[in-house]
């Protein structure tokens, strides 16, 4: 079913218990322009109330998982970038469920290239599953940018010496779909890739099974336990 | 720039890469109370040399480093007592983190890392091991309590593994391929004696990074293991925001889309 509000950059659909909410900017490697910025909180907000839904699953269209901030589109309309500059600079953003205090469980499925940027959307889900062709890096000190959000929330949840491997290689190195379930970063590699949303549909229903207020409840203990050191 | 002589350590530059070698191979590069103070000079000289990008951290002969040698201590008089203060304040310069050091770090195991030596693992941004290295921790075993090492590990890889080598001892060894299924180590080199040439490798392809932003990220990330999740983030995000005017934020992009290596500002340059 599809959602009942517009969106230009982003697919949000139903199936069964489990919302779909898909980076749908496949020509720019599903890069996040000022619109997508927008519409992804719109997007958490619509699944996260919608009773109908119980688990959310966060993939991308075409090649790409997402790739980051999509900055020569951002650098034509100054307005969204100043907004999108304060809202980084005071640690205000609202572009994953985290961010936007999602309560129901989220799958991250990474159906490819995961960059910069990208990463908050692996950082901030409950559960990451990849196709076996996904990869991830982290550009930001290729460009002369710090690596900062993404890596901090990785590292919280990964072993430190991948994250600040990741984060000080910048573009010259990529961590594979492989070696990101062996650190634990991801639970499950699906091959063929073709499968990979069929397996996350079939991984949120296992989830949607179990109680929606016992879910929201320990979603909220285990990511409060990450606000101690 | 030249170098101090240095008795119990060795320094030393290939291109943008500064060498750290552990130098005591006959004592498998155990730490003497020399070898301590030296490695507070070592760190500062290769921090403040401007061609140095990244920094490898390495053992001469068939360990890695073995920690506080204990033939000094049992035999000198003054014994564990000379480090009390130091230890009661937590007042220790042997390691990069210890000095403050935001350059990049790898460190090379190649071969035995026990005890004290973890320090250096812990301590360290990126760690490469040969693949006849090997990980133990004896202090319990010969009546020393094991902390501060351990609880650095504990931060940066499973638990567990800590644990069972802090309560095991001298009775166990863990082999690099364990601590590369761990997450401990990210690159497992074999034949063993290609460590120095893979490190190096890698460290040039680092170097080819703004050496201003890696720093920030360094800051942001190691602040982040003080901190829980939320305050991390707000406290990086004064290091994130360090960047922006920055000229290499500029000569980053502008380089890609010339299709060229970029100009980087080196470290510690006024930000206009």
């Amino acid at each position: 079913m599809k959602s009942g509000m517009d969106y230009d950059t982003l697919v949000v659909e139903r199936e069964g218990p489990v919302g779909w909410l898909v980076f749908n900017r496949p020509g720019a490697a599903n890069a996040m322009d000022a619109r997508m910025m927008t519409e992804l909180e719109q997007a958490w907000l619509e699944l996260d109330r919608d009773p109908e839904v119980r688990v959310i699953v966060n993939t991308g269209a075409g090649d790409a998982f997402q790739t980051g901030l999509d900055v020569s589109q951002l650098s034509r309309e100054p307005d969204a970038l100043r907004e999108q500059s304060r809202r980084t600079k005071r640690f205000e953003l609202r572009l994953t469920a985290w961010h936007n205090n999602v309560t129901k469980p989220v799958i991250a499925a990474v159906n490819g290239v995961c960059a910069g940027g990208g990463l908050h959307f692996v950082a901030d889900a409950d559960i990451v599953i990849a196709s076996a062709n996904a990869s991830f890096l982290d550009p930001h000190v290729s460009v002369g940018q710090a690596s900062v959000y993404e890596t901090i929330a990785l590292a919280k949840k990964s072993p430190m010496e991948a994250v600040l491997r990741m984060a000080l290689a910048g573009r010259h190195e990529r961590v594979s779909a492989a070696r990101a379930y062996e650190l634990g970063i991801v639970g499950q590699v699906v091959d063929p890739p073709e499968q990979l949303r069929a397996e996350a549909q079939a991984l949120g229903e296992k989830i949607a099974q179990n109680p929606p207020d016992v879910l929201a409840a320990t979603k909220r203990a285990l990511w409060n336990a990450m606000e101690t050191p | 720039m030249t170098y101090p002589q240095l008795e119990t350590l060795r320094l030393e530059r290939v291109g943008p890469v500064g060498w750290l070698f552990n130098n005591r191979p006959d004592q498998l590069n155990a730490m003497n109370a020399r070898m301590r103070d030296e490695f507070e000079l070592a760190w500062r000289a290769l921090d403040d040399d401007p061609e140095v990008r990244v920094i490898v951290h390495t053992g001469e002969g068939r360990a890695f480093q073995t920690g506080v040698d204990v033939t000094e201590i049992a035999s000198d008089g003054a014994g564990m007592e000379r480090y009390r203060e130091s230890v009661e304040n937590f007042d220790f310069h042997f390691t990069a983190w210890h000095n403050e050091v935001w350059k990049p770090v790898i460190t090379a195991v190649n071969g035995i890392c026990a005890g004290g030596g973890f320090h250096w693992i812990a301590d360290s941004d990126i760690v490469l091991a040969a693949s006849d290295a090997q990980f133990f921790d004896p202090h319990v075993s010969i009546g020393q309590v094991v902390s501060i090492e351990a609880i650095g590990l504990m931060k940066r890889m499973p638990v567990e593994a800590v644990m069972r080598m802090a309560f095991v001892g001298r009775h166990e060894r863990m082999p690099a391929a364990r601590a590369y299924e761990l997450g401990m180590v990210s690159e497992v080199v074999d034949p063993p004696d290609r460590l120095r040439a893979a490190a190096q490798e890698l460290a040039e392809k680092i170097a080819r990074n703004s050496p201003a932003a890696m720093a920030a990220t360094k800051r942001a990330l190691w602040g982040a293991l003080e901190l829980g999740l939320t305050d991390a983030c707000r406290a990086g995000a004064r290091e994130l925001v360090s960047m922006w005017g920055h000229p290499d934020q500029e000569e980053g992009p502008r380089a890609f889309a010339e299709k060229r290596e970029p100009r980087w500002q080196p470290l510690g340059d006024p930000t206009p």
